[in-house]
């Protein structure tokens, strides 16, 4: 069976002989390439739905190459119905297609993300390290052509999804309503992606597919369940326990707090959450010694879930327009108060980590199992100590509750975000099951 | 030797040319050794003291001058933050010596201590001035404590602050001494500031703390000892101002001291005005109608020498688009409407000149005076450097490091993330190193004597790079002009010679006061120079600038007049001293002698315009929408026409009735006169709401001829309406001949093109019936594509027909007139708009023709607001006066240098992407920050990727050429209000003065108020609702001219004519009711004003 297979692979155009399940060497792995993209967008500080939408359009194409070279990986179209077919041309000679999948990745970036053009640099180091490794010219100069040609068509693709129509539209006026979001301090800053609802998902049905449960209602009456979720948060922020600060921490994953010191203003970054996300996806893809093809299938799958996972919950955000805990507690309860990580500029409800964390752990935990242990070094940069999960469900859970600790979410977006993220997670689960996706490696 | 000779020559030569070429700046900077004054603020970046640590870190020292020997020679103190303060002593001949040393051990200042301002004042009442010196920084209270150097009478200080009750221990930025209770003794006012920056927005819980370290405090003088009055007094103790600027004066001159005080950040700035018992009010709202946001130093002067002080207070607005672009600017409309909500007033970062009105309003006119943009600002300071009689201006500006460059606050946390990757720590110094250091010049401008300055600092010799803070004017040498002293951050302090003197024979005279009691300078006492040219005005308030304080001496240019006819000084207990005969070139040493008569104002005259009350009761609530949110590049919002009022004799009884339009919480009304004058709303039927579109124009007209008012209602928006859409269907009420105004659903054409502006009927196909011309404003949403203005023929049973016309997509019309002008019998058509010309549509018999260019010379596009038509000269025929933006704002273009607005959807995103441009500095640059940018174009991210690479960017760099390619544009050319007087056929420009400028006019009502047989003007307007980078527009209180007949007019002041109108006037009309002319003016989100007419 697998001589056949091997046989097989071998008359495939553009495939080198070698064991399907050979694990991706080093200079292939995917994790240093999201990484980079990583870093451009925490350049450029983009918001964390437009991060997931650059995940998700770069790992496409990439996924599209493995697709159409390797015949147990099901074409996109299968599970993305806008996705408009484009068949790989044929090249001069031969060349490794999980060569042209990577640089794939970096090229859409390249081509997409507002400073993309600083991954040309990505490119050539990438290039280099193939040179370094044995790689034939002609074989690299073969898979840049294909993954030139898939990055074009993926650019093409995704700029019919209406982003580009985003900035035609209304922009958002907070409401009146005392209940309601408004700007947060510091820097007051506007409603990120008001229409980010209006974006094409990839592979839901709609924006408002998974409504949460409603949230609870406004109150300034100190015997309300609304003040008590408030003061849940006051109270954890009065008397933190160092774990519960590692926890708020570890998960911050905002993209731009702006720190000031009189008229100094400073943006300290961090990556999104979908950012920290595909991260971990990459960790899991060592960990499991994963090959070339199934880590792309992984990364493009979180990356999918990711970009719906937002959609859903932002479509939320601007329908319940909930108060942010900082305003509240400044309001109702002290107004000195901070919370203990930056408020993010938008509405409250849902959480929206707790949406695309729980949405993304239940995809993984389908592709990878339950019980998976690892290690998630991925907030090393940001002075933050790894830590250790029992399973994707067990992270979610923590990054989730992480947003109370942090002070910026109260208690049932938490709850109903992750409920949320769960159904949209399992629903996108049984979307590959239906489309020949396999699971658990 | 011939070699050398020749090399001597031209060395020889070299410096002629060098001494030439100085010599012809009005200013001479004068070298340390020459001087003696070696001074430097120098201070010292560590890792623990630094600007991260004292968020003041580069503000700055001062500088004081007074003759503390009373030698006739100014002495000069210097403060600085981390090194020694020096004192020198005036040798004369611009030679000074430091005695620091030897005056006092501890004049030098506390070793661990912040220096910040100083001020020189006769604390104890003895003839000897005083120093007295602040201190701040992150230190302990036993380091920040204030210190007092009391004048021994030999050059030698003592300190003794605690003693007199003024060694305090707040973060003090500056203190002056002046009687503020008028009992003949010093009193003191402590300017302090917060360090804890509160970022959230509910303010006011700390609004009743008491803050004694951030807090103001005022001290009253008990026989020699200072006593915290603050609470008792009224003065705002809080945690959350940040003082940076201190000036006394007695701004509404009543003999009693009042105190201004900035603040950086959100606080507003206050204006105490002295109660009179101890007390004060803080009425800055009431006074000025916006106000500079990251207020700095301050000045309070008569710049215009009309007798009143106007009050000028700088910020950080840079003059170049190249900073403009780089450093941050307000964009932020949620933040902005947060900060109203909380009382904190309009404020926005630049430069705010208040010219006082007289019946306690100001209207700012930094922009249209052309002192509006300086950059980070520290010391404004008014005085006639070139003895014309006028106050020039000299500032100081420059800040370490460009602490607000934006690609900072994005990029440089990079290098937090890149150290921990390389596993390296981060050093917070590292962050405020990598902030870009640039230096600056100051400012200097000459007063052109008509409200606005040039800047000179070329010719006057003040373009020194670097950063200077504290400063004063002083007549150093005694040579009868002022020099300048500087206190620089880093560098040694300056002195600029003044060479007015050398130069010109401008007559001088200097006033030193020798007054009473406790006040032997005679702080507080007016002094009156009038001559041939006018009256000039000064106070002897020393405490002014920044950080500093200038001389008791007060000095007077005299112009072109050879002496000043009669000096009047008014002492501080209010007697006056009059000299008819003093003498000109020395300085006049005038003693108080008691028994002399108290000022006496003389009554004012009654004013033209009185304010009625009880009239029409009426509020207007404003919707709260906010255009932006749909094109966030436009420069005014569309949405805000209310409210809208119109007139008609609705029930036939002779006498006027009106129509308003609604709001969010009511419908339009009418309102019908009752026979006492008053008016009172009419339950009636529908009259029209603002439920999605609102009331945009209206006009009553017989529309069927039956002898009755009937009312069309124009309806507009911008926001949350469709073109084309029902809502922007305007309505038709027919009055059924009972007073009943009844919606016609059949008489109406479908009119929903655009948001409507303006509707006027008359009879353009004379078959006896009234027609109407209705103008569009805008398209919802398409901004500035031209909307659909219609002509609407009238069957003459008023069923109405959209009529072609050359007028239909004409542009963005603002207003409309039907007049004959040729006189054939035909009404023509007038109109005017926005980036569009006034035309002129001659009627053919058949039609219209655009004949614009046949009435004008040169044809002025402007962002026109309003036109009106009277007969100005008397010539018998109708001259144009026509509304525009003006020349008080941050766009400035004229038919040389013209603003240029490209649009098109570039994106092809369905949305119209309209770039707005106008010259800064001789180049068109757009007018759209790249933030902006990035959101109205995505492509545009990609296009820029750094703030500097966008910094220098024109319009051509911004577009692609194929883009370009397929941009429209439109332009303007002209910013002022002007009248077009009819001469030979044609109409000729002639400007309206300035104080016609001062902000946008959008209504204008022809009339001879002053009866004198001649057509005046009064203009009104302002336009609130712009961009926030434009800010609210806001400085015409009511503007009346005068007019001479012959198309002449003179402004008439504000406390003449009466009118006080605050805010953004959507309407205006005269009706006559009970005998009496009343002026009625609709204003967005406030009740009507009435004003009964002279």
């Amino acid at each position: 069976m697998k001589k056949l297979l091997i046989l097989l692979c071998c008359v495939l155009p553009g495939f080198f002989a070698r064991a399907a399940e050979e694990p991706a060497p080093s200079y292939l792995e995917l994790r240093p390439v999201i990484f980079s993209l990583t870093m451009i967008m925490m350049h450029d500080v983009v918001n964390p739905p437009a991060a997931s939408r650059y995940y998700a359009y770069c790992m496409a194409g990439a996924y599209e190459i493995v697709a159409q070279n390797d015949p147990s990986v099901t074409g996109l179209g299968k599970f993305v119905t806008s996705y408009p077919a484009y068949t790989i041309g044929k090249q001069p000679g031969t060349y490794d297609f999980r060569v042209a999948a990577v640089y794939c990745v970096l090229e859409t970036g390249k081509l997409m993300i507002p400073s993309g053009l600083q991954l040309q640099e990505e490119q050539a180091k990438f290039l280099k390290t193939l040179r370094k490794n044995g790689v034939a010219q002609k074989s690299i100069e073969a898979a840049v052509k294909v993954a030139e040609g898939m990055a074009a068509h993926i650019v093409k693709w995704s700029k019919t999804d209406n982003y580009f129509k985003l900035s035609a539209l209304r922009r958002y006026r907070p409401l009146k309503g005392e209940g309601n979001w408004y700007p947060t301090p510091p820097a007051y800053m506007e409603a990120v992606e008001p229409n980010w609802a209006t974006v094409r998902p990839m592979i839901i049905d709609s924006c408002s597919q998974f409504k949460p449960a409603p949230p609870v209602n406004f109150s300034k009456d100190s015997t309300s369940e609304f003040y008590r979720l408030a003061r849940e948060v006051y109270e954890v922020s009065v008397k933190p326990d160092q774990e519960k600060l590692n926890i708020a921490g570890f998960w911050d994953c905002n993209p731009f707090a702006v720190t000031t010191s009189g008229h100094m203003s400073i943006g300290f970054k961090k990556m999104s959450p979908g950012g920290h996300w595909m991260l971990i996806t990459g960790i899991a893809c060592k960990d499991a010694k994963l090959s070339v093809e199934k880590s792309v299938v992984a990364h493009l799958m979180v990356g999918l879930t990711l970009m719906d996972a937002f959609i859903s919950c932002w479509d939320e955000k601007f329908r319940s327009n909930r108060i942010r805990p900082e305003t509240y507690i400044n309001r109702y309860i002290d107004p000195r108060w901070q919370p203990l990580l930056q408020t993010p500029p938008f509405p409250e409800y849902t959480s929206g980590h707790s949406v695309i964390s729980t949405a993304s752990a239940e995809v993984l935990t389908y592709l990878f199992g339950d019980n998976f242990r690892y290690t998630d070094d991925a907030e090393v940069m940001f002075e933050l100590a790894p830590r250790t999960f029992t399973s994707f469900r067990a992270a979610a859970a923590e990054a989730a509750v992480s947003r109370l600790y942090g002070g910026i979410h109260f208690r049932d977006a938490i709850e109903n975000g992750a409920a949320t993220g769960r159904e949209l997670g399992q629903f996108i689960v049984e979307k590959l099951r239906g489309s020949g996706v396999a699971g658990v490696w | 030797m011939k070699t050398r000779t020749t090399l001597l020559l031209s060395v020889l030569s070299c410096f002629s040319a060098l001494g030439a070429n100085a010599q012809e700046t009005l200013f001479q900077l004068l070298p340390s050794k020459g001087t003696g004054i070696e001074f430097r603020n120098e201070i010292d970046e560590t890792e623990k003291l630094n600007v991260l640590s004292y968020e003041y870190f580069y503000n700055g020292g001062g500088v004081a001058v007074g003759d503390i020997n009373n030698d006739g020679l100014d002495d000069l103190f210097f403060t600085a933050n981390m090194g020694p303060n020096k004192l020198y002593l005036n040798l004369g001949n611009l030679r000074f010596r430091d005695i620091t040393k030897d005056a006092s051990p501890g004049l030098a200042g506390r070793k661990d201590g912040w220096k910040t301002g100083v001020t020189m004042a006769d604390v104890n009442g003895d003839g000897l001035l005083d120093i007295y010196i602040c201190y701040s920084g992150n230190g302990t209270d036993e380091q920040r404590k204030n210190e007092l150097f009391v004048n021994q009478g030999n050059l030698k200080f003592v300190e003794s602050a605690k003693s007199y009750g003024l060694d305090i221990v707040s973060y003090s930025t500056q203190a002056a001494f002046f009687d503020y209770d008028n009992d003949g003794d010093l009193d003191m006012f402590q300017l302090n500031h917060s360090t804890k920056k509160i970022d959230n927005l509910e303010l006011a819980k700390f609004r009743n703390e008491t803050d004694e370290l951030a807090g103001n405090k005022l001290m009253e003088n008990r026989d020699g000892h200072f006593v915290d009055v603050s609470q008792k007094a009224g003065i705002r103790q809080y945690p959350l101002t940040f003082g940076l600027g201190l000036a006394i004066t007695d701004i509404n001159k009543d003999g009693w001291q009042d105190i201004y005080v900035t603040n950086d950040y959100n606080e507003p700035d206050c204006m105490y005005v002295n109660n009179r018992d101890g007390t004060f009010t803080e009425d800055a709202k009431n006074c000025f109608r916006h106000m500079s946001q990251f207020s700095m130093g301050v000045d309070i002067a008569d710049f215009n020498n009309d007798g009143l002080p106007d009050v000028y207070t700088l910020d950080m607005l840079p003059e170049d688009n190249r900073r403009q672009k780089l450093l941050q600017l307000q964009e932020n409309y949620e933040s902005f409407e947060l900060m109203v909500s909380q009382d904190l007033h309009n404020q926005y970062m630049r430069n705010m000149l208040q010219l006082n009105n007289g019946d306690g309003t100001f209207s700012e006119i930094a922009q249209a005076a052309g002192v509006s943009n300086t950059d980070w600002s520290w010391t404004p300071l008014f005085a006639d450097f070139d003895n014309d009689g006028y106050k020039d201006l000299f500032v100081t500006n420059g800040y370490m490091r460009d602490y607000t460059n934006k690609d900072f606050l994005k990029y440089r946390g990079d290098y937090k993330v890149k150290k921990a990757i390389d596993r390296e720590p981060v050093q917070l110094m590292d962050l405020v190193k990598a902030m870009p250091v640039t230096l600056l010049s100051g400012y200097i401008y000459r007063n052109n004597g008509d409200l606005t300055f040039t800047n000179v600092k070329k010719e006057w010799g003040i373009n020194k790079q670097g950063l200077s803070n504290g400063a004063v004017y002083a007549d150093l040498d005694n040579d009868g002009d002022l020099d300048l002293v500087v206190n620089n951050l880093n560098d040694r302090a300056s002195v600029f010679k003044n060479t007015s003197r050398e130069r010109s024979q401008s007559p001088w005279m200097a006033i030193r006061l020798k007054y009473k009691d406790k006040n032997l300078h005679g702080v507080g006492a007016k002094v009156y120079v009038y001559t041939k040219s006018g009256e000039q005005y000064q106070e002897v308030n020393p405490n002014r600038g920044y950080l500093s304080c200038v001389s008791t001496t007060v000095h007077f240019g005299l112009g072109r007049n050879k002496a000043a006819d009669s000096v009047k000084i008014v002492w501080p207990d209010n007697t006056i001293h009059v000299m008819n005969d003093a003498g000109v070139n020395q300085v006049l040493t005038v003693e108080y002698k008691g028994g002399q008569p108290k000022e006496s104002v003389p009554a004012a005259k009654p004013a033209m315009f009185k304010l009625a009350s009880g009239v029409l009761d009426y509020r207007h609530e404003d919707f709260m929408e906010n255009d932006f949110k749909r094109q966030l590049l436009m420069l005014f919002m569309y949405s805000k026409a209310g409210p809208v009022i119109a007139k008609g004799d609705v029930n036939r009884d002779g006498l006027e009735d009106m129509f308003i339009s609604g709001d969010k919480s009511k419908t339009c009304m009418l309102y019908l006169q009752q026979a006492n004058g008053k008016f009172a709303p009419v339950k009636g039927p529908y009259l029209g709401d603002e439920n999605i579109a609102i009331t945009s124009a209206a006009l009553f007209f017989d529309a069927n001829g039956d002898g009755f008012a009937d009312l069309y209602v124009g309806k507009g928006g911008y926001t949350v309406i469709e073109p084309e859409s029902a809502p922007l269907q305007d309505e038709l009420f027919l009055n059924d001949g009972k007073g009943n105004l009844v919606l016609t659903k059949e008489h109406l054409p479908v009119v929903t093109g655009g948001s409507k502006s303006c509707i006027v009927a008359g009879d353009y196909d004379n078959d006896g019936d009234l027609d109407l011309f209705v103008g569009s404003r805008v398209i919802p949403g398409n901004y500035p594509l031209s909307p659909r203005s219609y002509l609407l023929q009238n069957d003459g049973k008023g069923k109405f027909t959209a009529v072609t016309s050359p007028m239909d997509n004409v542009g963005m019309v603002t207003d409309a007139k039907f007049a004959d002008l040729n006189k054939d019998g035909k009404i023509d058509l007038l109109l005017c708009g926005e980036f569009m010309p006034v035309m002129v549509f001659e009627n053919t018999g058949n039609g219209f023709a655009d004949k614009t260019t046949g009435y004008f010379d040169t044809v002025d596009k402007g962002l026109w607001f309003g036109l009106s038509l009277a007969d100005l000269d008397g010539d018998g025929n109708d001259d144009i006066i026509a509304g525009n933006l003006g020349q008080n704002s941050q766009l400035q273009f004229s038919a040389k240098e013209p603003a240029e607005l490209y649009y098109g959807d570039f994106d092809n995103n369905g949305s119209i992407d309209p770039f707005f441009n106008f010259y800064i500095q001789g180049v068109s640059y757009p007018f759209v920050s790249r933030d902006e940018l990035n959101e109205q174009m995505y492509a545009m991210r990609r296009r820029f990727t750094t703030y500097k690479d966008y910094a220098d960017a024109t319009i051509n760099k911004i577009l692609l050429p194929e883009e370009m390619a397929n941009a429209k544009k439109l332009a303007a050319t002209e910013n002022r209000s002007v009248c077009y007087l009819r001469k030979g056929g044609k109409f000729v420009k002639q400007v309206l003065p300035l104080p016609a400028q001062f902000s946008v006019v959008s209504r204008i009502i022809p009339a001879d108020y002053d009866k004198d047989g001649k057509t005046d003007l009064l203009l009104l307007g302002n336009h609130l609702d712009n961009r926030l980078k434009i800010g609210s527009i806001d400085a015409n209180y009511g503007c009346l001219l005068k007019g001479d007949g012959q198309g002449g007019f003179t402004y008439v002041r504000q406390d003449v004519s009466g009118l006080k109108i605050v805010g953004d006037v959507k309407s205006a009309l005269t009706v006559d009711a009970a005998g009496k002319k009343y002026l009625v003016v609709g204003i967005s989100n406030q009740p009507l004003q009435v004003y009964e007419e002279p």
